[in-house]
């Protein structure tokens, strides 16, 4: 379904509730009423095209954003970035790494097990946060001023050299890794450790893990349909322009 | 676990594309597949470039400029090759593709024959749940921190070899990183805590 401005925002929610997060990033909160995507959007003084864009790409794997790319710019889309990954690190990591805890309770495990599975948890969580911090200090920055720069228009030398080196498709690689882990640490919470006192622990955060993990692949879907392209698209012209 | 990782579809129609892809994400296992309509410019370098384990492709859905790729991905690579065609299209196919997904095929069929492609790639070794001695061997070598070269070299192997266990032992295990192999390495027994804190790098 291509979600657009004169629906109802309360008929997308029915339709996929996954999407609330993302509302969320954007100020709006449940509650808000009966009101078009339209009407929501001029209420919240949010980039309509952008929104709509953002949405889309999440609840749509095959949707493809074209000219809606050029009508919102890159800062828009980083912020919205960085607030996803506060959702990340501030509300889901804590979340699962507290269910996770209660094993200690509910599994027949000693002590030494239990802090391995504990442990591969943190260093998944370690991880996620150097990749988060990687892209906050050193990627958007440099988006940030090359669109400051295709806006304005006087090129340096700092930027050539950075547009020569870029590192955008290395970035575009990385979010491999992490996806190991994380399935890794399903297959054995299904597959290997021992019964566990009660069902609901083990499914809770069995549950959490598949959300994590279609968020995670929402996010970097994002990235990649998104950022990336925007960032070549600036990249080109400015190239463009220099000859 | 099925060894078809990623999977193409080559459909010029949407809800045929959209049929296929359905029936696929029921057979667990699959990690990927990706959708063309079988006229994009290019798309035998693309394909070639991609390596899927498993083509499904109506071939009368290929642009004159694509309609040499069936020929040339047989060819070039070990990529199963399945038709998506009308029953009554069978004779025109100029080509043996391993396997024929009909039109007119219920759900059960086109999954039984798909069942059968999958199957048939599946390596007779990693069917066995249980990791042999050799592979034991070489995951405790693994969670102690040793890279493939440095096992190879201590036990007498090509490094080859050694990645070929790697894989076999991801496969059987359903786990692929070095931090879950320990984790599983623990729990039953293969090492002892007391070495891994001794090999911490």
């Amino acid at each position: 379904m291509l979600i657009h401005e004169n629906m109802k925002l309360a008929d997308v929610i029915q339709h996929d509730h996954t999407l609330v997060p993302i509302i969320n990033r954007f100020g709006i909160h449940l509650g808000f009423g009966n009101d078009n995507i339209a009407e929501i959007c001029q209420k919240h003084h949010l980039n309509i095209d952008f929104f709509l864009t953002i949405l889309n790409a999440f609840h749509d794997i095959h949707y493809f954003p074209k000219e809606q790319l050029q009508r919102f710019p890159a800062a828009m889309l980083i912020d919205y970035l960085q607030k996803a990954h506060r959702y990340f690190l501030d509300d889901k990591i804590p979340e699962i790494s507290a269910l996770m805890d209660k094993m200690a309770e509910e599994y027949p495990l000693d002590e030494t097990t239990f802090r391995l599975i504990r442990n591969f948890f943190t260093e998944y969580a370690q991880e996620l946060k150097k990749h988060i911090q990687r892209e906050e200090e050193k990627i958007y920055p440099y988006v940030l001023y090359l669109e400051k720069v295709f806006l304005d228009g006087s090129i340096d030398e700092y930027l050539r050299n950075q547009i020569r080196s870029y590192p955008i498709s290395e970035y575009e690689s990385e979010h491999e890794n992490m996806e190991e882990k994380l399935f890794d640490l399903k297959n054995i919470l299904i597959k290997y450790l021992p019964e566990p006192r009660k069902d609901e622990l083990g499914y809770q955060i069995l549950r959490e893990l598949f959300t994590l993990e279609k968020e995670m692949n929402e996010h970097a879907r994002i990235e990649n349909l998104i950022l990336i392209p925007k960032v070549k698209a600036m990249e080109k012209i400015l190239k463009n322009k220099e000859i | 676990m099925a060894d078809i990782k990623s999977m193409i579809i080559i459909e010029k129609h949407y809800l045929l594309q959209a049929g296929t892809e359905a029936l696929i994400q029921e057979i667990p296992g699959i990690m990927h597949v990706k959708s063309y309509s079988g006229d994009e410019p290019h798309l035998t370098a693309i394909i070639l470039k991609h390596k899927p384990d498993l083509l499904i492709i109506n071939p009368f859905s290929l642009s004159p400029e694509n309609a040499a790729l069936p020929r040339k991905i047989h060819s070039k690579q070990n990529t199963n090759l399945i038709a998506l065609i009308r029953k009554e299209e069978r004779n025109q196919l100029s080509f043996d593709y391993s396997e024929i997904f009909y039109y007119e095929d219920s759900k059960y069929v086109l999954e039984k024959k798909l069942r059968n492609k999958i199957g048939s790639q599946k390596n007779e070794e990693t069917n066995h749940k249980e990791l042999s001695q050799r592979e034991l061997t070489i995951l405790k070598q693994i969670v102690l921190g040793l890279t493939h070269q440095e096992i190879a070299d201590k036990l007498f192997l090509s490094v080859h070899t050694v990645n070929t266990h790697r894989k076999h032992i991801n496969k059987k295990l359903g786990i692929k990183t070095v931090s879950g192999l320990s984790v599983y390495a623990i729990m039953n027994h293969i090492v002892k805590l007391e070495e891994l804190a001794n090999n911490a790098r």
